[in-house]
This record gives structure tokens, C-alpha cells and sequence, in this order.
């Protein structure tokens, strides 16, 4: 069974993971020191998400242009978030997908805790198969 | 082939500010420090290592170039590594070999994205004295039997690794390992015991002082001689489960995003080395008088010229375009480095022959310098994918699609 079954399941838990994010001056700062905007597209389901200093926006709303873009399954999104899944073994095998200046995306990795740290509670209050 | 969406504009002829910067201090530390004491390093004994060289180059930042600056390091990207490279090659590819050992063997800590993997490996890069990495890979029975996917299945008796415990355990042998007589920590390759290497091949970090690491003897190289090649054996060596980069039997894939990542900078190796041949040449055919004029406006002289230097250029291009495109991507593209380091390592040789042909005997005279281009051109065929594995990498990738738009493989 999939972790995720609808794209209304998955814009709710990773838009407020990625609110929670913009919210932690760390990461905020650093997107607004960079210039950094960052459109997530997870696949199965469909669902997009872009970043950026001051603000998430979902679906439609989320422009096409951004300065990275990262591409996985939601199941693999699920995976990283939850811990399970390693990545280099994500990016290696292709289950992630990165375009963009890839150094900058390296640099942000540290500071995603935040995240890893609320995931399991927002997915499971979701409904999001464990 | 896959010709994906174009990464950001890469301006050939005027870089990103900090490349150009790093480039500048590289190519001069590569004139004023590297080049003059080129043949003296290549005439030492095969295990002399000049430190005193790796001092001044650690202290321009290459040793930590590809690190993220809020690591200690210069942020460049694979863009700046390599015009590093071809600066450090047309002075010495020995000396260009030792920074981009080390450059591998953080690699695997890079990708890793692991904070305390990070923290505890890559700070001493930004220290006073100099620090070195290696990474290695190659045995005895098994070279590119570990380098492509296609041969994995076939490589016997890989070094061995185990869980026992809170820590893996190490036994085996790696041979013509650069840097591994000077290194500090290695990113070793060894395969889960009981598996298949295709399935179990796993990287893990050691400490080259950890207790059961001997490093062995030093081999006597044909070329690329400033750099050390050894052996090293590992004897029931005990590491932290933290050393693990990935999981267990994720060896194969990190590999082969290293490798894509790293084969444009020896592209940029070997472009360096034809430069060097091509320049020599040049200067050459301009003031050499034969049948009442220069070398260089008899025709047939012409004509080698001008192929060794569009070779020397197209090589150029190719390793600054496969750059950008693995700066701007992840997983790094596998085709254009491939192509890039397919094309180079060729060039290299023929370019360097062509120069010694293009001097008669001083040519063939080592105090003129490039007999040893020569023996050097050859070097960049054997590590990071020989010409033949990287034909059947390329040619897989003729018959595959655009990986980014591949939803189905997601």
C-alpha cells in the first residue's frame, strides 16, 4: 500500500513540513542569503511545492521557474523524511533527482533537521501509511 | 543520448568570479612552484614525495576546493576542480594527481549528506598542515570490475567487510591506491561478506592509522611519478558503524556517482598534459629553421599543429561542458564525463607524440622535458575508467532517455 494516496494527502504533510522550515530562521536566513528559491515535484502522487524565503506555495499556485529543482516519488520523499531510506543511495540510484547548483543544495542538507524532526507526527496525523 | 534541459550558461571565456580567482592563483602556483621542479620529481626514487609542494598547495585551498564553504572550503565546484587540474597538469600531472585523490576520497562524505560523517572527516582539510585522502577501489583480480555496473558481478575475491557489533570489520588488499602512502583517511570499497559485489559492495571511511592498516610498497610508475601509487592491506580493521557511507551494499551506487562526478576533472588532467605537449611544440616549430624557414611554415608541420591544437580545445570544451552539467545536476550526468574523459585521454597521448615527433631528438632527450609528457599521457587511460569500460558506459547511454523526465524509474 502506497504511503501516500492522494495529492491532497501529500500537499498537506509536505507543505507543512516545509512551512514549519521557513518558520526556522536558520533555514529562512539561508534561503534569503542565496538567493535560493526550491520547487519540489514529488511524483505518485502528483504534488508540487515551491520554497522560498518568505513563503510555500502548492500546486498551481507554485511557479515553474525556480533556481533548483528536486524531483522523487513520495514514497521516496516518505523514506528520506522518515529516516529509512539513506541519501546517497537515493541520488545515486536516481530515486532523486537534482537540477540546479547542485553545491548549494549540498549546503542546505545540515540544516533540514527541523523537518526530520516533526515528519513522523504530520505524516501520521495525515493518515500517511507508516 | 540523452541531451537534457541546458544548465545554467557557463561563460568559456570569462568564468564565475570565484573560478576565475582560483584559476589565476592555481595556474600561477602551477608556473612558479610546479612546473620548474617537474623533472626533478620525476627523476626522484619512486617513493619520494614532496611535501614541501603539498604544503604551498594546501595552503591556496587544493586540498579543499569541492568543499561547500561553510565547511572550510572554496565552494568552486566541479567547474573550478577542473581548471584547476588542467593548470596543475601542464605543469606536473603527478602533482595534479595528489589534489585530486584527496578530491575523491571526500567524495564519498559529500554525497553522503551525513552531518556527523561530515563533521568528524572533513574540518581537518581546513587545518594549517596539509591533509591528504585516497580512495580505494582497485585489487588485485578485480580494476574495472569495480569501476562499471556491467562487470561488478564478475569481481572475485573483493576485500571484505562485516558487521560485529557497533563496528565493521576489514580484511583485504588494494593495490595502486594514490595517495595511500600519504593519506590520511581512505574511503575503501569492500564488499559485504557472503554477497555478491554487485549487491554487496559497501563504502565505509578509515582512518589510515587505525590498527590492522599497513600501507605497502610504492609502485615504480611509468609516469605521474610526484604522486604515490601503493598497496594497502587491512587486517581485521575495526571502524564505527559510523563509517559507513549509505548502507550496506550501497558501494556500487556511490561509486558510480563519483565517478561521474570525477571523470571531467581527469579530462581536465589530460587536457592539461596536451597543452603542455602543444605548447613545447609550438614554441618550438617557431624557432627551429629547417629548409630555410621555421618548422612552422612548412605545410605538413602546419597541418600537425593545427589538429594538436583543435584537439587540445575541443578536449577543453568537452571536460568544461560535462563540468557544468555535474554542477548543476544530481545524481552527476554519467555521458558527458564519460565522453569527455574518452576523448582527452586519446588526445593526450596523440598530442604528446605528435610534439615528440614534432622535436626529433630533443624530443627523445629527457633534460628537454617531454618524454616525460609523453609517458605521462598515458596515465589518465588507466584510473577513473579505462578507454574501454567508458565505451560501453557511452554507449549504454545512446539507447537510454532523459533520466530527470523518467517518472516511471521514480
Amino acid at each position: 500500500m502506497a504511503t501516500y494516496e492522494t495529492t491532497e494527502q501529500a500537499e498537506h504533510v509536505f507543505g507543512t513540513l516545509f512551512r514549519i522550515l521557513i518558520e526556522d530562521e536558520t533555514f529562512s536566513s539561508r534561503l534569503r542569503e542565496t538567493g535560493l528559491t526550491v520547487r519540489l515535484v514529488h511524483k505518485k502522487p502528483d504534488c508540487t511545492i515551491f520554497v522560498s524565503p518568505d513563503e510555500v506555495l502548492i500546486g498551481d499556485e507554485a511557479p515553474a521557474d525556480s533556481s533548483i529543482t528536486i524531483k522523487m516519488s513520495c514514497e521516496t520523499a516518505h523514506k528520506l523524511w522518515m529516516g529509512t531510506l539513506m541519501m546517497p543511495t537515493a541520488v545515486a540510484t536516481g530515486k532523486v533527482r537534482i537540477r540546479g547548483k547542485v553545491s548549494k543544495v549540498l549546503e542546505f542538507v545540515p540544516i533540514l533537521q527541523p523537518a526530520f524532526d516533526r515528519y513522523p507526527e504530520i505524516a501520521a496525523s495525515s493518515g500517511a501509511a507508516a | 543520448m540523452s541531451i537534457i534541459e541546458q544548465p545554467p550558461e557557463l561563460n568559456f571565456d570569462d568564468f564565475p568570479p570565484e573560478v576565475r580567482q582560483f584559476q589565476e592563483v592555481v595556474r600561477e602556483f602551477a608556473r612558479e612552484e610546479v612546473a620548474p621542479r617537474a623533472l626533478e620529481l620525476d627523476q626522484e626514487a619512486h617513493d619520494h614525495f614532496a611535501w614541501d609542494l603539498v604544503r604551498k598547495g594546501h595552503a591556496i585551498g587544493l586540498t579543499r576546493a569541492m568543499l561547500p564553504r561553510e565547511q572550510g572550503g572554496l565552494g568552486v565546484g566541479v567547474v573550478g576542480a577542473c581548471v584547476a587540474m588542467e593548470e596543475l597538469a601542464a605543469a606536473c600531472p603527478g602533482v595534479a594527481l595528489i589534489f585530486g585523490a584527496t578530491m575523491l576520497g571526500q567524495a564519498p562524505v559529500l554525497l553522503s549528506g551525513d552531518n556527523e560523517l561530515t563533521a568528524r572527516f572533513l574540518p581537518q582539510f581546513s587545518g594549517e598542515e596539509p591533509v591528504l585522502a585516497c580512495n580505494a577501489v582497485c585489487e588485485e583480480e578485480a580494476g574495472t570490475d569495480l569501476v562499471i555496473p556491467q562487470n561488478t558481478r564478475y569481481a572475485r575475491n573483493v576485500t571484505t567487510i562485516r558487521r560485529d557489533g557497533d563496528e565493521y570489520v576489514i580484511n583485504g588488499h588494494k593495490r595502486v591506491i594514490t595517495n595511500a602512502a600519504v593519506a590520511n583517511f581512505s574511503a575503501v570499497f569492500a564488499n559485504v561478506e557472503g554477497s555478491s559485489p554487485e549487491s554487496g559492495l559497501t563504502c565505509v571511511m578509515v582512518p589510515l592509522d587505525t590498527p590492522g592498516v599497513t600501507r605497502g610498497p610504492v609502485s615504480d610508475k611509468m609516469g605521474y611519478r610526484a604522486c604515490l601509487g601503493s598497496e594497502l592491506t587491512f587486517e581485521d580493521v575495526r571502524v564505527p558503524v559510523g563509517n559507513l557511507v549509505g548502507g550496506e551494499g550501497e558501494g556500487l551506487d556511490i561509486l558510480v556517482a563519483q565517478g561521474n562526478m570525477a571523470r571531467s576533472s581527469v579530462a581536465a588532467v589530460s587536457t592539461g598534459v596536451a597543452r603542455h605537449a602543444l605548447e613545447t611544440a609550438v614554441e618550438f616549430c617557431g624557432e627551429r629553421v629547417q629548409g630555410g624557414a621555421p618548422l612552422r611554415e612548412h605545410q605538413m608541420t602546419a597541418r600537425k599543429l593545427a589538429e594538436m591544437t583543435s584537439k587540445v580545445d575541443a578536449a577543453r570544451l568537452l571536460y568544461l561542458y560535462a563540468a557544468n552539467k555535474v554542477d548543476n545536476a544530481l545524481p552527476a550526468p554519467e555521458y558527458e564525463p564519460a565522453v569527455a574523459k574518452f576523448f582527452a585521454d586519446r588526445i593526450a597521448i596523440e598530442v604528446a607524440g605528435d610534439a615528440v615527433s614534432l622535436m626529433g631528438s630533443r624530443g627523445f632527450i629527457r633534460e628537454f622535458g617531454l618524454e616525460k609528457v609523453l609517458r605521462d599521457s598515458y596515465g589518465a587511460r588507466i584510473y577513473e575508467g579505462t578507454p574501454e569500460a567508458l565505451a560501453i558506459a557511452i554507449t549504454d547511454c545512446l539507447y537510454r532517455g532523459d533520466d530527470f523526465d523518467d517518472d516511471d524509474d521514480l
